[in-house]
């Protein structure tokens, strides 16, 4: 049965629909022009050949289609507000020199979002086959001002002025406006050039010309692609000039305290019998920070999501992890990406999406419960929501990192379920216990969990 | 005609063309002369409207 993809609407010329496993697209008249404008071309045949553009295989079309295409199937949907700074750059990158080819090749991509690129296997994938058409004489760049909110300015707040983007695009889904951005870059910075022309000069002619349609009148004054591959060049080397200085301020300098390093090796083969006897084809790895684990279960032939809120770890991870079955998703655990945007299911929540045979909670759950306030029973309750086997850490109250989180929280300002001994209770109420392992000085214990 | 579904901005259309260069700068100043020209003439349209309401009103009273 055919179902339509909730996150594929806003091009009425092509849209992704499900058939099963199968991915197809479905198009209308002109979306099947440009297909075929597409498809004769050899940048298209490059482009898939150098893994730049997904492929695709022209169907026969169901009842009401003009065309149909069939793709491959993506490993994980990711979002640009789970990328990290490199990601997003490389997908920008990505995004700029598929428009030069295009318009080398008398093709154009009529947008510019970042929901048109996914990741596979540590590198930008652009997906949306629909989004090439034939180049018209005069036409401008249509998608240049949604490329400058969707990864421009995201990119500069970053870079510029430190902030992280993530929340900013999960927030607004079309990005940032030029009048948004000119408020946030203060100082010297509003003063570089990219600044001053993308952002500044942008968000004046925005407010300026907002009741005026000029795309008819740049055509009569004689625009030309030239302009946009000149502006295309322009904007290829201020994102390759943004870069992102890492700071050790969160979980980045993790693997140096003292329980890591001493019960890597035991977590290691712990994980890997679970690997053994689950056989998994996708591990959720929850609180991945350096991604050790995540190796290890894609060295093991599964498919790694790895999961953290700390950017930096993952920026270094995904830089580390090109050409392995790993993804890579930046998100709060407290607060992981929601299904939202339109009747609030265009972009999945990341759970949906994750869809694993076994979780990986190690490091975890005491973050969850002392730094979240998340009650321990629904930690377990969420962890058993997966409706997979779990690898789960506990760390009991005597911990050393559990004194850090506590903080100035009282004892009884903290839920019950704490203790070892309520924690297996817990436990007992929803999993059985495979196997378990205790650590260490005895202060964590390793538990491997079949829900039941 | 072909309309794209994305809004692409005037401002941001017109700047586009101002970022390609020289060329570009001759490009968008064409652009906004025909666009503040027509502008004109689509204002003097209903100036000379209202005025022939004023006139028909005036005559009407009379």
């Amino acid at each position: 049965m055919i179902a339509p993809d909730p996150g594929s609407f806003r091009d009425p010329a092509s849209r992704v629909v499900l058939d099963g496993e199968k991915v197809l697209r479905l198009l209308d008249e002109r979306g099947l022009q440009g297909w075929r404008a597409l498809a004769g071309t050899d940048f298209f045949k490059s482009a898939v050949s150098e893994g730049r553009l997904i492929d695709a295989v022209e169907i026969d079309p169901p009842s009401g289609s003009a065309g149909a295409l069939e793709h491959p199937r993506l490993p994980l949907v990711s979002y640009p507000y789970e990328w990290t700074f490199s990601m997003l750059k490389d997908a920008a990158l990505l995004q700029l020199d598929l428009l030069e080819g295009a318009l080398h090749a008398g093709l154009t991509i009529k947008d510019s979002t970042p929901y048109n690129i996914q990741f596979v296997d540590g590198r930008p994938l652009f997906i949306d086959i629909g989004s090439f058409e034939a180049y018209r004489q005069g036409e401008p760049w249509i998608g240049y001002r949604q490329f400058t909110r969707q990864f421009l300015f995201p990119l500069m707040l970053r870079a510029c002025a430190g902030v992280p983007f993530q929340p900013w695009l999960r927030g607004d889904l079309d990005g940032l406006t030029p009048a948004q951005m000119s408020k946030l870059l203060g100082g010297k910075k509003r003063f570089n050039s990219g600044a001053l022309l993308h952002v500044r000069l942008q968000a004046r002619m925005e407010a300026r010309m907002s009741d005026r349609a000029v795309r008819e009148d740049l055509k009569t004054a004689g625009f030309t692609p030239e302009l946009i591959l000149a502006n295309v060049k322009k904007l290829r080397s201020l994102v390759t000039s943004l870069e992102w200085e890492h700071s050790l301020d969160g979980w980045s300098d993790y693997g140096s305290c003292s329980h890591v390093s001493r019960d890597r090796d035991a977590k290691s083969e712990f994980l890997q019998s679970t690997l053994e006897r689950v056989s998994p084809r996708r591990v959720l790895d929850l609180g991945a920070n350096d991604g050790h684990f995540s190796h290890i279960a894609a060295g093991a032939g599964a498919r790694a999501i790895a999961v953290d809120s700390d950017e930096a770890v993952l920026d270094d991870l995904y830089r580390r992890s090109k050409g392995q079955s790993l993804s890579v998703v930046v998100t709060d655990l407290g607060n992981p990406s929601p299904a939202q945007g339109w009747a609030g299911v265009e972009r999945s929540g990341i759970i949906e999406r994750a869809r694993p045979d076994l979780v990986i909670a190690y490091g975890l759950i005491h973050h969850l419960i002392y730094g979240a306030s998340i009650p321990p029973r629904e930690v377990l309750r969420w962890l058993h929501s997966f409706g997979t086997p779990v690898v789960v850490e506990f760390v009991s109250p005597a911990d050393e990192m559990v004194a850090k989180l506590v903080g100035n929280k009282l004892p009884h300002e903290l839920h019950g379920g704490r203790e070892e001994s309520e924690f297996r209770v817990l436990i007992g109420e929803m999993f059985d216990v495979a196997r378990e392992q205790s650590l260490g000085e005895g202060t964590r214990v390793l538990f491997d969990l079949v829900p039941r | 005609m072909i309309f794209g579904y994305l809004d692409a901005g005037s401002g941001s259309l017109l700047l586009q063309a101002l970022i390609g260069g020289l060329a570009g700068i001759g490009v968008a100043y064409k652009a906004m002369r025909m666009k503040f020209a027509r502008s004109r003439i689509a204002r003097g349209a209903v100036e000379d409207e209202v005025e022939t309401a004023e006139d028909t009103a005036l005559s009407a009273e009379s």
